[in-house]
């Protein structure tokens, strides 16, 4: 079907020839000669079964989308009926219909009138069917025809008694779809084939049971038969919902199929996943990256610094065929790396707050980054925290007393599991399959924090009646700290999330418990690798980096698991991590598009360009103008680093007076950072009248300085600018254009001056691409 | 799956053509103020809705004592005195306010959930609770977000500049950086100046366009690379930033030496005296929302914080203060006819404790607290809701944060039972009340 689309709108033979070559391609990955619906042993023996509510009732419930998010599945129902999303809780949505009523947020009551949604007596009469059928009003519409097959199933279950059905012996283990991914012409069709797979082996074509959803519909469409519509030019990823179950598949829209696939060098697992889906996706790759791009790029991720002057002249004029692998050795072993590192991990283990102690902490990041300490083992030992050592700090950094359970598991759980668990806190998760009792078995872990003095210098440990320790009328008050479910009000013990309790011994250190858990959990390692990855790609394969979720599915599935199979292998090391994705050929690749890859975002096709973070483009224009920047620190403990501190050095960039760093965003660290690497008008304003780019540009001692001191040329100038601003020799254009232009202008040391500020307004300035 | 119900769009566009009015009408030598005020007036075109178009913020930092400004009881050492309203009565530490009151309006049964500093302040900003993984705007964000930009001015605006920690309750967050408020540091201080809103001497317009030229250059290479949406963000910030810079309107609203000396005293010598009068200037050049801060100052350690010393620190620093600066605004905004337009709300975080402790200070409450607010449409001269004999709770019209948020957004004209999407995808009410329901407004303060 797609060979046709493009033979008609062939221009030429050339056409013809591609389009063949890219139907093959296509159908490596289809399947749609074979004819749905082979039927085994299970399958037949379901429809032997009398009907019953996990049988089947359920199923046409999420498949006729009764059960949704922006329907009966969402938070509080709709209509005062709550559904389960997707029929995750088949008991719960069974009683809701039986038996009547409502969910309430914050009371285990339900919401009345209680009154059975099935009548036994008269079963057509039962409200399951007159509102679906808008037999009666009903806010959602007609959502079932009266005596559709499904209204037929539904009647006859009512009619047999509206049986609950024990579970099965065999049960549904997993849905696959089929493809998973493929490219389509526009307007081509593309039928999807979903199969269960039952706990004993078996296998049933479910395609026309489930729901389907295209998460950008004007992309590709799917009607509810499973079959694809390409609509436009773009990706989407496609849902697949069953009962309690969730698949996806990703479409690729494209117009411009790839006849030769460049065969490039393929370094490591790394470049294999990602060149095979491109191939599939007819992205054609971008060049390898140049020296001086190269360069930059991989100084930024690994150090944080761009490269002086020197450094690039000599890097450009190495000959050797490994001059790439020595450098990120070198990287990885330089100082900077420490610098930089302590200050990306201070970020995001929240090394903040106004208290004396919060020093410890800090140290204990350097400390870890300084002996690349594995990953793991950082997480444990800030899960686990005890006393006054430097990670217990964390803990104590708002107001120093234990942080709020429900707020710690939240962060700590979106931190290293990679998940936000936060909706949960107050009613099961909307979008994902996180329940409240989840959630706050997960917080009972924290429940036993306890600390010793209500102010000053303050030591926590767990106990098994937690308090904290306060300041109140009476001089010290001690309150006591309980998880408690806030919609039965009942004591929550620490349960993990699959329902184990803690062991006798256990007890004795939830929090370690907690740890060992985590730390080992595949979740902890895809999430860590993700986060890495994102800092190198300015993309997490799953994106947002800490927003793993089942509706989000990654872009990459197998290489997220194969980035997180070895990054365990190798314990958890982060610079084995950062080699492996630095090394490959896909991080190397040129940020300059090729013609098929130009609208790619999100397949790693070419580098995306990203903005420097606020501190880093400080130190960079602090580098290029060899003005260094004097940081100021605010309120009670005034002081000021030494000279030629860099703001990545900064324990504490927010406590520092700095316009620079406060209009380009800086976080506070009060919740885990999110930076906001959005331009403003505040930027704009200061780019054109801030003191950064105004005095600090021409500051005495400086590059400008001293090359207007030297007998350098105006080329000279402009080249050593270059290089110390954009990491590469300006080319044969622009370096005449601005000779020309500098030379016109009457005042030789303001037109330089003017050079300088163009070249670190400009965006290839901050950007890292 | 869900869409976000609001668009993230990121420009402001700022009109280019006031601009030229603006230079236009001071070529013709119409005095300045004249000119503020008749832009401030004009007709806001289209989205002509509610009557307010500006707000300013009285944030007494800390929370003042109900009983020892709005809400006078017999547990005050303080008498209430009579006002130019019968039947309303406030402290007698609030002498010239008391001429008002036909302006403004008393909530006494203000009533909200958090009694620490930190989480209240935080949740009298959002109607929210803090949470680990989201950050929530401020009411401030969404006024000036649901508005728009008037003219070149900036929208929304914070006076005297704080930590950062305390601006963080005034910001945006997901709304985008364009809804944060600019702060501005300390009017009172002798060489007042905004940071990057002047000109340098050393720049002059010539000087900008040679760097524009240079930035040209060195930008297009680049530029034929990367075409992102953020290049033209930037281009329309660039543009907007070189309107306020060369606009005098911007630079004028921040200048205080257009004042008379007996307006500048009027509102008082002090930061919040000189804050609330620039605030009035920024207003009548088109702000949507300026806060003043009322901190507490290092010296007399003037705090609305009355651990120790309330009585002594309201009668002798707290209020006198407050009580000059905010009768001066009303004045000066009833003269130029800015009152009808500009909403003024005076609050804390929370209210006092009715008892004293052993300090002579009174402790933080939340459980009944009042406020005061007029102008912009909201109708002055009443009292709304009460609390018990000593102040203690509310015994009639409990009014929550929702609902004060409800009342602001009538008089702007703005639905308050808009939600938006944050970007995790959990729905956010603009009035988030009690027990998240959507805050109502006072119906008998904005009833049209």
């Amino acid at each position: 079907m797609n060979e046709n689309r493009f033979c008609s709108a062939a221009r030429g033979c050339r056409w013809r020839v591609i389009a063949t070559v890219w139907a093959l391609g296509l159908a490596l990955v289809s399947w749609s000669s074979s004819a749905p619906g082979q039927v085994t042993t299970s399958g037949l023996r379901a429809q032997q079964r009398t009907i019953t509510f996990r049988g089947e009732v359920s199923g046409i419930l999420t498949k006729r989308g009764c059960n949704s998010s922006e329907c009966h599945g969402g938070v509080k129902g709709r209509g005062g009926f709550k559904l389960s999303l997707d029929a995750i809780d088949p008991r719960d949505d069974y009683g809701w219909i039986v038996e009547g009523g409502g969910y309430q947020v914050l009371s285990p009551e339900s919401l009345k009138p209680i009154e059975p949604r099935v009548d036994l007596e008269e079963p057509t009469r039962s409200l399951l069917l007159l509102k679906p059928t808008e037999t009666v009003p009903h806010e959602g519409g007609l959502r079932l025809e009266s005596g559709s097959a499904d209204y037929r199933t539904i009647l006859d279950w009512i009619r047999g008694g509206a049986p609950y059905g024990d579970a099965t012996p065999v049960h549904v283990e997993r849905i696959e779809v089929s493809p998973r991914r493929a490219a389509l012409a526009p307007d081509a069709t593309h039928p999807l084939l979903v199969t269960a797979h039952f706990s004993d082996g078996g296998q049933r074509d479910i395609t026309d049971q489930v729901r389907y959803e295209s998460l950008r519909p004007e992309v590709v469409k799917v009607s509810a038969g499973g079959s694809v519509q390409a609509i436009d030019k773009g990706e989407s990823t496609v849902l697949v919902r069953a009962v309690g179950h969730l698949a996806t598949a990703q479409f690729r829209v494209t117009d411009n199929p790839v006849a030769d696939f460049p065969e490039i060098g393929r370094i490591n697992f790394i470049d294999e996943h990602v060149l095979d889906k491109l191939k599939a996706f007819h992205l054609a790759p971008s060049q390898l990256s140049v020296d001086s791009e190269f360069l930059r790029r991989v100084c930024l991720d690994l150090t944080g610094t761009v490269p002086p002057p020197d450094r690039v002249r000599q890097f450009l004029s190495d000959n050797a065929p490994d001059k790439r692998n020595r450098l990120v050795e070198i990287l990885l072993d330089s100082p900077e790396y420490n610098e930089f590192w302590t200050f990306r991990f201070a970020d995001l283990f929240r090394v903040g707050g106004g208290y004396g102690w919060v020093h410890l902490y800090w140290e204990w990041v350097r400390e870890s980054v300084a002996h690349n300490k594995p990953y793991d083992q950082m997480a444990r030992e800030i899960i686990a925290a005890q006393g006054y050592n430097g990670p217990s700090r964390v803990y104590l950094l708002r107001d120093n007393k234990p942080v709020l359970m429900e707020r710690v598991v939240a962060e700590q759980f979106r931190l290293f599991m990679g998940r936000r668990l936060d909706c949960a806190q107050c009613h099961n998760h909307p979008f994902d399959r996180w329940s409240q009792n989840q959630f706050w078995g997960l917080a009972a872990f924290y429940g036993g924090m306890t600390n010793t003095e209500w102010f000053g210098d303050n030591v926590v440990f767990d106990d098994e009646n937690g308090h904290e320790v306060n300041f109140g009328e009476q001089g010290e008050e001690l309150s006591f700290r309980q998880a408690i479910h806030p919609r039965t009000s009942q004591k929550v013990a620490p349960r993990f999330p699959d329902g184990r309790l803690l062991t006798e011994s256990e007890r004795r250190d939830p929090r370690a418990a907690l740890a060992a858990w985590m730390s080992s959990h595949s979740y902890f390692a895809e999430a860590a690798v993700n986060r890495i990855w994102g800092y190198f790609f300015g993309r997490g394969i799953v994106n947002p980096v800490d927003d793993f979720r089942l509706a989000n599915p990654p872009s990459h599935p197998a290489l997220l698991r194969a980035l997180a199979d070895d990054f365990v292998e190798h314990r958890y090391d982060l610079k084995h991590l950062m080699r492996r994705i630095v090394q490959s050929r896909i991080y190397q690749l040129s940020s300059t598009p090729n013609e098929t890859n130009r609208d790619d975002t999100v397949n790693y096709s070419h580098a995306q360009p990203r903005r420097m973070e606020a501190e880093v483009l400080l130190d960079a224009i602090s580098s290029a103008t060899g003005v260094p920047e004097v940081f100021e620190k605010e309120g009670a403990d005034q002081g000021t680093p030494p000279p030629g501190t860099r703001a990545i050095n900064l324990k504490h960039p927010a406590t520092f007076s700095s316009r620079f760093l406060e209009v380009y965003g800086r976080p506070l660290r009060f919740v885990v950072p999110e930076r906001d690497d959005r331009a403003s008008l505040s930027q704009a304003l200061h780019m054109l009248v801030g003191s950064t780019y105004t005095e600090k540009l021409t500051g005495k001692g400086g590059r400008i300085d001293q090359l207007l001191g030297s007998t350098a040329t105006n080329r000279e100038v402009i080249e050593e600018l270059y290089l110390a601003t954009l990491c590469r020799p300006p080319s044969e254009d622009e370096a005449d254009d601005l000779e020309r232009v500098i030379e016109a202008r009457p005042e030789r040391a303001a037109a330089i001056a003017d050079l300088m500020w163009a070249l670190v307004c400009s965006r290839e300035f901050a950007d890292n691409h | 799956m869900r869409q976000p119900h609001v668009t993230m769009d990121n420009g402001i566009g700022f009109p280019r053509r006031s601009l030229l009015q603006v230079g236009a009408l001071s070529f013709l030598g119409i005095n300045l103020s004249e000119q503020l005020r008749a832009s401030a007036m004009a007709d806001d075109g289209a989205e002509q809705r509610g009557k307010a178009k500006a707000c300013i913020l009285l944030w007494l930092n800390g929370g003042p004592s109900q009983a020892d400004t709005w809400d006078p009881k017999p547990h005050s050492s303080f008498k209430p005195i009579a006002t130019n309203v019968e039947g309303i009565q406030v402290s007698e530490l609030l002498p010239r306010l008391s001429r008002h009151m036909d302006k403004l309006s008393i909530v006494r049964s203000m009533s909200t959930p958090e009694n620490n500093h930190g989480v209240a302040h935080h949740y009298a900003m959002t109607g929210h609770r803090p949470s680990p993984a989201m950050k929530f705007p401020s009411f401030g964000s969404i006024i000036t977000r649901e508005t728009g930009p008037r003219r070149n001015v900036p929208p929304f605006v914070l006076i005297p500049k704080a930590s950062a920690g305390l601006e963080d309750y005034f910001r945006a967050h997901f709304l985008g950086a364009q809804y944060d408020p600019l702060s501005v540091p300390d009017p009172s201080v002798e060489d007042f100046r905004i940071p990057d809103l002047r000109l340098p001497e050393s720049l002059t317009v010539k000087h900008l366009e040679d760097r524009r030229t240079m930035l040209e250059l060195v930008d297009r290479l680049y530029r034929r690379k990367v075409q992102s949406a953020e290049y033209a963000n930037m281009d329309t910030f660039r543009q907007q930033a070189l309107n306020m810079l060369l606009s005098t309107a911007v630079r004028d609203a921040f200048d205080l030496s257009g004042e008379s000396d007996r307006t500048r005293d009027a509102y008082g010598r002090t930061t919040f005296g000189q804050s609330v009068l620039v605030a009035r200037r920024l207003v009548e050049a088109g702000s949507r929302f300026v806060t003043v801060l009322d901190l507490k100052r290092e010296g007399t350690g003037r705090d609305w914080d009355t651990h120790g010393k309330n009585d002594s620190q309201h009668r002798d620093h707290l209020c006198p203060e407050l009580d000059q600066g905010a009768a001066a605004l009303l004045t000066e905004l009833d003269e130029r006819g800015l009152l009808e337009s500009t909403v003024v709300l005076a609050m804390g975080e929370f209210g006092r404790t009715y008892d004293f402790n052993a300090r002579g200070g009174r402790d933080h409450w939340c459980h009944a607290w009042s406020l005061a607010l007029g102008g912009g449409g909201i109708r002055g001269g009443q009292v709304v809701g009460a609390s018990d004999q000593r102040g203690a709770y509310v015994t009639d019209r409990r009014v929550s944060i929702g609902d004060l948020y409800a009342t602001l957004y009538k008089a702007f004209g703005i639905d308050w039972t808009k939600e938006y999407l944050h970007p995790i995808g959990r729905p956010l009410k603009i009035a988030n009340s009690n027990n998240d329901e959507t805050g109502l407004p006072i119906e008998e303060l904005v009833r049209v």
